[in-house]
């Protein structure tokens, strides 16, 4: 077991910049965005001169040694979490959201998909008792665990908007 | 034909681990899902969600993009990022650029992938 193995989601937490060493003598260096727990692939961005960013996905089976450079400080701090960063959506007032919400349940109940309302203030809306969609309602805002439900919903809600 | 003779199983006391049948307490895997205290646990669950939310998230960006893939055995190709699944067994692309001319769509295995980048803008 090395050190790499060993190391903890929690050490991510911070953006550093390191220096992979891959099997077949590759080696990459860049700021780490992201390890997936899954996998072991970390994700390095590096700053080119004309202003874009080169993305470089290391496969975690790949991955021999990583080294800690440095760590990020805010200005780079700031950088990095804007890249990936989820889209910013409208914001909409108490309102409107209510509106949404009970247009959205309305056409959901006319096509025959069994919708109810729960969490604090009735917020979310729970489908077929598998699916979530939360305020704003849209598309994106729907979370399951079965994709194929999800993608049908999905289909549904872009349909009506 | 006579009937063969069942072998009986031989039934060892100790696990692969030496120490009992099951997870030794001392392996990481066990340290990191079962040892530590609940807050340890609960905060590195979170670490470990939020690391996969952005992962994914970067597999999105990647979509369409001319990528540059690195195989095994040195071989460099590049090919426009269609899709990666769930459990990382392939990467599907577009356009792959190959010594005998382009395909239109191909599975990269995950296993002869070292890595690949792409630019963002």
């Amino acid at each position: 077991m090395n050190d790499w193995q060993k190391k903890s989601p929690l050490e991510w937490k911070t953006y550093k910049m390191v220096k992979v060493a891959a099997v077949e003598k590759h080696e990459y260096e860049g700021w780490v965005l992201t390890v997936d727990p899954v996998s072991a692939s970390i994700v390095l961005a590096t700053f080119l001169e004309n202003e874009k960013v080169s993305i470089s996905v290391v496969l975690g089976h790949a991955v021999q040694e990583v080294e800690i450079l440095r760590e990020g400080d805010d200005e780079m701090k700031q950088r990095l979490s804007c890249i990936f960063a989820p889209e910013e959506s409208k914001a909409y007032s108490p309102e409107e959201h209510e509106k949404r919400k009970n247009d959205l349940k309305t056409w959901l109940e006319t096509n025959h998909i069994p919708v109810t309302e729960q969490g604090e203030s009735g917020r979310t809306l729970c489908v077929a008792g598998v699916l979530t969609i939360d305020p704003p309602y849209s598309p994106e805002e729907c979370s399951s665990s079965n994709e194929i439900i999800l993608s049908r919903v999905q289909g549904l809600i872009q349909g009506y908007l | 034909m006579p009937v063969p003779v069942p072998v009986g199983v031989l039934r060892l006391p100790r696990g692969p681990d030496g120490c009992s049948r099951g997870f030794s307490p001392t392996s990481p895997r066990f340290q990191a899902l079962l040892g530590g205290r609940e807050e340890e646990v609960g905060a590195a669950q979170e670490a470990r969600a939020a690391l996969r939310q952005r992962y994914l998230r970067g597999l999105a960006a990647a979509r369409g993009r001319p990528t540059h893939f690195s195989l095994r055995a040195g071989v460099r190709v590049d090919a426009v990022f269609g899709a990666a699944d769930v459990e990382a067994v392939a990467f599907q692309v577009d356009a792959l650029r190959t010594p005998l001319g382009v395909e239109a769509a191909a599975l990269l295995r995950c296993t002869d992938v070292l890595a690949f980048s792409f630019l963002l803008d």
